[in-house]
């Protein structure tokens, strides 16, 4: 019977192709039905109207039909009936009413025509497909082969144009799919679908065939007529490889094909396929491998793009801003990848949404939610376990996703044996929570809320501790097909404290906090298919405390000393316009316009002008109190982008834009253990400026299988902060007088290979990069190197990352990493001498000499269960080893003075081959 | 196949190890047997000024000699015209000391230096500057100790930038007091002039001690901070006399000794500060890019003695001795009681008891030139 039903909608398919369905479902029924069997329900509805059913008598003879009908169509009545059921109905334009159970049989009609909810829009079915049974082609074909009419044929305007919006959901979860390319190839245009899977498109009235595509998922095409506005979700079912096939993904074309240049876009799928350490997929470890990304070495905090410093990164989680997104020295990101959808990082082209940062913007989104059914996975390796739940709360309107994850780490160390590890500690722990609740088409509400904890200590009585807690609320809000809003508003507080207890005369508590209450509202508007036009405004506020030592015990003779707080505003407008020029040529032009005042309550100090700022010229200083605009800096910000298509596979770009940033950090790495100081611009620290120009060449081989670019850049920055020779960074009320405002330039070339499927995939890439800073500032007292430029502390010229993975078959694959960069700059104490009676250090000129390269590889073995599409429980066990080589990479180099000598000791801190297990499952 | 999905529960399998997390750093540039040279002092333009340039090279991160002086080298100070006003190499700690020279007060000098490698250093061309004369040097006990202020001020508005030493002379007693000496094996009666009792120490400033009043309307400097002797320090149990040294310095000058100021040796902990590049104004013209330390002023000096008598102080407990001052005993020499044989060369005639033994102490507890001081008394005492 079920067969039966599929042959006849296939015909019905080309039927319904051609002809239009009118006037069909205008017939009233008044009914009343007490738990009649449902052939008796026909019976009395195929009397009382010209309906004639057909259904298969076996599959419907469990069903009982309580309903009262007054006057209504239909269709409502049947809604009402198989709500909650596995049946599913169509009605033709004969009058014919076709009943299938598991399945509707493919979307001949619209059912918002019947609705009649919406009229003027056409959509795909809203009932799933196959919520219950596996994809199928054939089904699958008939989405595909289906015409989708968008409007209402023959309506008044007379525009050529005509707007077409939706989402792109996982069929599975019904989550939208972020970053998801839909496009038409004549005219060839396209848009990416935003952090919520929304897509919203202009095009020419008429035929055309949409393709959607994304990582991991199928392509999908949908031929559509257009009318009118109108809407078109699309479902895409999740790609499950056959691994002789050679997938011709259309989403591989997207960068040559996008706009944008030097972003980087990972879909988890893909970041999970990246050899796992610890078998933990790790989003960080993956960004680290883009080309132009490095890290200052192991277990450092964050990242350095294109040759900028770490704090000028801005990391959004969901438009939360997390300062510190590593865990454990760095092993694992603070980023749980069972809850994150994906990640985007800008190198070069940053968006006019986005400032507040020199460098890129990484912006990793996280899921929704399973909006159809409760799932959940777990995993244990040998540090860490997790948690992830998620579903519906209410079934399509209300999802929650929620993942813990913690360590048992304390356990390790005491198995050590070794008595400098007895006494070490390393925890941290984090969890996630995300509720997406659908109001209605238009309205869509997000709360996320985010905690991360760090502490650890490393064989003395020093504990350190941070972490980042965030909570943000989004709404978005569609206007219409060509505009929406989204509105988003939350806190974020990181902080970051160091502790000794085991002297109880010198116990101290040393802590900081950075906490930011903000607000945004980012419009999107598309009049046609050659602009999209982005404009908004957000504001920040910010209440920094940097830095307070106390004493940690009652005995403890410390002398309390707290910097008082820091309080700032940020505030931006931005408007942008993404031009499609010629389908070769595209143009994304933006300008971003930025505020930032420095208010008090604030003492500030005032020098001796023309003096360099020492203690010793000091004035006088000025108080002010709350809420007192101390210092207003503003400035304009240009983000312009151009693309031009030599071939289908091959296009070049060039970008420039401009930013500043008013947050600093200081970094100060001569320690034992590494901290790090933040700061707020004020009338002495001024803003961070940069500007960069990039320009690449993209091009795509074996039908976009295997992606090639190249890009080089040149940035140019102001304002970076570097420190005065014999600099104290902690705890200084005065910092403006330990450090030195620097002139710099970086650039650099990236070259990427990327193979995405197949049986071997990955990416191997090479980054030339060189930042180089100059004193030149008047007030400074001093130079460094002699006014000439010398290397950053962040300056790694070769870095070389290869990610390959091997599968041998569906179950069993072949992991590796191999990273190699240049060690990181140091400057070295090279002899003592004694000088007016006293002996002081003689130290190299400034980043003279480097710690040793840096070199890793870890290999893993991942070996899937079965891949039973229906059964319960899905698990997956992986091992392999970290640091394959055993390399003892230096996480610190650090000098002390023992025995009237003064001696040198690199701290690696996992210095050894590392192998491990890891178990996850899916359910 | 094995059903996986019947395993509940997880279970991880760990071989986990961490080893030699720390290891020596040693770069070759650790090691290597670079000692750049050092410069320190400066041209005196006093008139009829002696002008003293110690020169020594940095030592090695490992090495645990005290001291490398610079021998051998040819030193001299030239003014703009280059009239060179020759140094002599005196003693053996690389010091080299002119003659009584009248430099003019407004001149321009540099020092010149061959070492006897024959590499060439010199130094930019400095103006003179005039010191402005101390006004005082006080005293005031409380806190952790006695603090040392200077105060003093330059009328024309002039000078702002200042850096100070101060030598301090102290008065110690050996623990043990004894009126004999050992001369070839025989105990003998001391002089007073050589007595071992009472000595006289003396050192230098070990902090870079520097102040401005750049901030100021007026160029004065009041109760600047000049050190702290800790309450209860042996070297005020009897008495102290600082002579504090004064000079001029250029802005420039000012804030390269700022730096070796912030600049110790002290590392390791969670404070370190920052590394920091010294800049000076001497440079080689042998090797540009070889590192020279040090900053060549020309200046006139100005000096303040003041003393301090334990009698003047609060509560100053006399710290114990710090030598153990074991005692031995020895039956007097029948032959002559003078002689001397005590195998244990450390020890020396302490006294003798009557009729009984000799008594002898350590040489150390008795004789207080063992402990660096003189025992004859300064002229300033």
């Amino acid at each position: 019977m079920r067969y039966c039903c599929l042959r006849f909608s296939c015909c019905l398919l080309f039927f319904c192709s051609f002809s239009l369905i009118k006037g069909q479902d205008t017939a009233r029924i008044t009914a009343s039905f007490e738990e009649s069997s449902f052939p008796e329900f026909v019976r009395i509805i195929e009397a009382t109207s010209l309906y004639h059913f057909y259904y298969d008598p076996k599959e419907t003879d469990s069903l009982s039909v309580s309903i009262k009908a007054n006057h209504s169509k239909l269709s409502g009545i049947l809604d009402q009936l198989f709500q909650k059921t596995l049946f599913h109905y169509a009605i033709d334009g004969s009058n014919r009413v076709f009943i299938t159970k598991k399945f509707s049989i493919s979307t001949l009609l619209p059912s918002d025509f019947f609705n009649s909810k919406k009229t003027g829009s056409i959509t795909q079915d809203k009932k799933d497909l196959l919520s219950d049974e596996p994809p199928r082609e054939k089904l699958k074909a008939a989405a595909e082969n289906k015409l989708f009419e968008i409007g209402i044929k023959g309506g008044k305007d007379n525009k050529p144009n005509a707007s077409l919006a939706g989402y792109v959901k996982d069929i599975k979860t019904g989550e939208g799919i972020v970053g998801a390319s839909v496009y038409l190839d004549t005219p060839s245009i396209g848009v990416n679908t935003d952090q919520f899977g929304y897509y919203s498109l202009t095009l020419t009235k008429g035929r055309h065939t949409l393709t959607i595509s994304s990582v991991g998922m199928k392509d999908a095409k949908r031929q559509i007529l257009v009318h009118a506005d109108g809407k078109l979700d699309i479902e895409l079912q999740e790609y499950i490889g056959t691994l002789k096939t050679v997938i011709v993904s259309a989403e591989k074309r997207s960068n040559t094909r996008s706009l944008q240049m030097g972003v980087s876009k990972l879909n988890i799928k893909l970041i999970k396929q990246v050899p796992v350490v610890f078998g933990e997929a790790d989003i960080l470890k993956v960004v680290l491998a883009l080309p132009g990304v490095t890290s200052t070495g192991e277990a450092s905090n964050g990242f350095n793009v294109r040759g900028g410093a770490t704090d000028q990164n801005l990391i959004l989680f969901n438009d939360a801003t997390i300062y510190n997104p590593s865990h454990l020295f760095g092993f694992f990101s603070a980023f749980n990848p069972d809850v994150v959808k994906g990640i985007e990082l800008y190198k070069s082209a940053i968006p006019e949404k986005y400032g507040g940062r020199l460098s890129s913007v990484l912006d990793v989104s996280l899921q929704d939610g399973n909006k159809k059914e409760w799932t959940g996975s777990a995993g244990i390796g040998p540090l860490t376990g997790k948690f992830t739940i998620q579903g519906p709360i209410k079934k399509d309107k209300t999802s929650v996703i929620a993942g813990v994850r913690t360590t048992y780490s304390n356990w390790l160390l005491n198995t050590v044996p070794s008595d400098a590890y007895k006494n070490s500690r390393a925890n941290f722990n984090d969890a996630n929570i995300r509720i997406s609740h659908f109001i209605n088409e238009k309205n869509t509400l997000y709360l996320t809320g985010y905690i991360s904890n760090d502490k650890f200590n490393l064989n003395n009585d020093t504990t350190y501790k941070y972490g980042n807690k965030n909570a943000n609320l989004k709404w978005k809000h569609i206007f219409n097909n060509t505009s929406n809003v989204v509105f988003t508003a939350g806190i974020d507080h990181y902080q970051y404290g160091i502790s000794s207890d085991g002297n109880k005369v010198n116990a101290f508590k040393l802590g900081f906090d950075i906490n930011q209450d903000y607000f945004r509202a980012d419009f999107s508007y598309s009049p046609n298919y050659r602009h999209v036009i982005s404009y908004g405004f957000n504001s920040i506020f910010y209440k920094l405390h940097p830095g307070s030592f106390t004493p940690a015990d009652q005995q403890s003779l410390v002398a309390p000393n707290i910097l008082p707080a820091e309080q700032a505003l940020e505030s931006a407008v931005y408007l942008g316009d993404q031009f499609n020029v010629t389908p070769e040529f595209s143009v994304n032009a933006g300008v971003r316009y930025v505020m930032f005042n420095y208010f008090g309550p604030h003492d500030v100090n005032n020098y001796v002008e023309g003096l360099p700022r020492d203690t010793g010229t000091v004035v006088s200083t000025s108080s002010y109190t709350a809420g007192k605009i101390i210092k207003t800096y503003q400035a304009p910000e240009i983000r312009v982008a151009f693309r031009y298509a030599l071939s289908d596979s091959t296009s070049i770009k060039l970008s420039f834009n401009t930013l500043q940033q008013y947050i600093h950090s200081l970094s100060n790495t001569v320690n034992v253990s590494p901290t790090d100081i933040w700061k707020l611009s004020d009338p002495h620290i001024k803003p961070q400026q940069g500007n960069q120009v990039s320009l690449g060449l993209y091009k795509n081989f074996k039908s976009n299988t295997i992606e090639t670019s190249i890009e080089i850049y040149y940035k140019q920055t102001k304002n970076f902060l570097d420190y005065k020779s014999g600099a104290q960074l902690l705890l200084n009320s005065h910092i403006e007088t330990d450090v030195l405002s620097t002139r710099g330039k970086a650039y650099g070339v990236e070259l990427l290979i990327k193979k995405n499927s197949g049986k071997i995939n990955g990416w191997l890439s090479y980054s030339f990069s060189r930042t180089f800073l100059q004193v030149n500032d008047p007030l400074a007292g001093q130079t460094i190197n002699k006014g000439n430029y010398y290397p950053a502390s962040f300056d790694k010229p070769h870095n070389v990352n290869f990610i390959g993975n091997y599968r041998f078959s569906h179950r069993y694959s072949i992991s590796m990493n191999v990273i190699y960069s240049t060690g990181r700059p140091i400057t070295l104490p090279i002899g003592i001498f004694n000088l007016g009676g006293s002996n002081s250090l003689l130290y190299s000129d400034r980043n003279q000499y480097r710690v040793p390269d840096y070199f890793r590889t870890d290999l893993s073995v991942n070996i899937d269960g079965n891949h039973k599409v229906k059964q319960r429980f899905h698990n997956s066990w992986s091992f392999g080893v970290y640091n394959l080589t055993a390399r003892q990479n230096a996480y610190s180099v650090y000098f002390v003075q023992e025995n009237g000598k003064i001696k040198g000791y690199q701290l690696s801190i996992f210095g050894t081959a590392i192998p491990f297990v890891t178990y996850n499952i899916k359910f | 196949m094995r059903k996986f999905e019947r395993i509940h529960i997880v279970y991880a399998l760990l071989f986990f190890m961490f080893t030699q997390c720390k290891k020596p750093f040693e770069p070759a540039v650790l090691t290597r047997d670079d000692n750049y040279l050092v410069v320190d002092g400066f041209i005196n333009t006093s008139p009829g000024g002696i002008t003293t340039i110690i020169l020594s090279r940095t030592k090695n991160l490992t090495d645990t000699v005290v001291n490398i002086p610079e021998h051998g080298a040819k030193a001299v100070v030239q003014n703009a015209a280059g009239i060179s006003y020759p140094l002599q190499e005196t003693g053996t700690n690389g010091n080299y000391i002119s003659n009584p020279i009248t430099l003019d007060n407004n001149g321009q000098y540099k020092i010149v230096i061959t070492t006897a490698d024959n590499n060439q250093y010199q130094s930019d061309l400095v103006t003179a500057k005039k010191t402005p004369a101390i006004d005082s040097v006080a005293w005031r006990q409380g806190g952790k100790g006695v603090n040392l202020y200077v105060n003093t001020h330059d009328p024309a508005n002039n000078t702002r930038y200042y850096r100070w030493e101060y030598i301090q002379t102290w008065e110690y007693h050996s623990q043990l007091e004894t009126i004999w000496g050992v001369a070839n094996g025989l105990a003998y009666l001391r002089t007073p002039a050589e007595q071992v009792h009472i000595c006289y120490n003396t050192t230098m400033s070990s902090d870079i001690l520097t102040g401005t009043s750049a901030a100021l309307s007026q160029d004065v400097i009041s109760d600047g901070l000049l050190g702290t002797i800790l309450q209860n320090d042996s070297t005020l149990q009897y008495r102290s006399s600082f002579l504090v040294r004064q000079y001029a310095l250029t802005p420039a000058a000012y804030f390269y000794w700022q730096i070796i100021q912030k600049n110790s040796a002290q590392l390791g902990t969670l404070f370190d500060l920052q590394p920091s590049q010294l800049e000076g104004n001497i440079h080689s013209l042998t090797n540009a890019n070889e590192p020279v330390v040090g900053y060549m002023s020309a200046t006139t000096l100005q000096e303040k003695r003041i003393a301090i008598n334990n009698s003047d102080l609060q509560n100053w407990q006399s710290a114990p001795g710090s030598y153990n001052c074991t005692i031995a005993d020895v039956p007097q020499n029948p032959a002559n009681f003078l002689i001397v044989d005590y195998p244990d060369t450390s020890y020396a005639p302490w006294y003798y008891v009557s009729m009984g033994p000799l008594k002898l102490g350590k040489k150390v507890c008795l004789d207080c030139t063992l402990s660096g001081g003189v025992n004859v008394k300064p002229s300033f005492w």
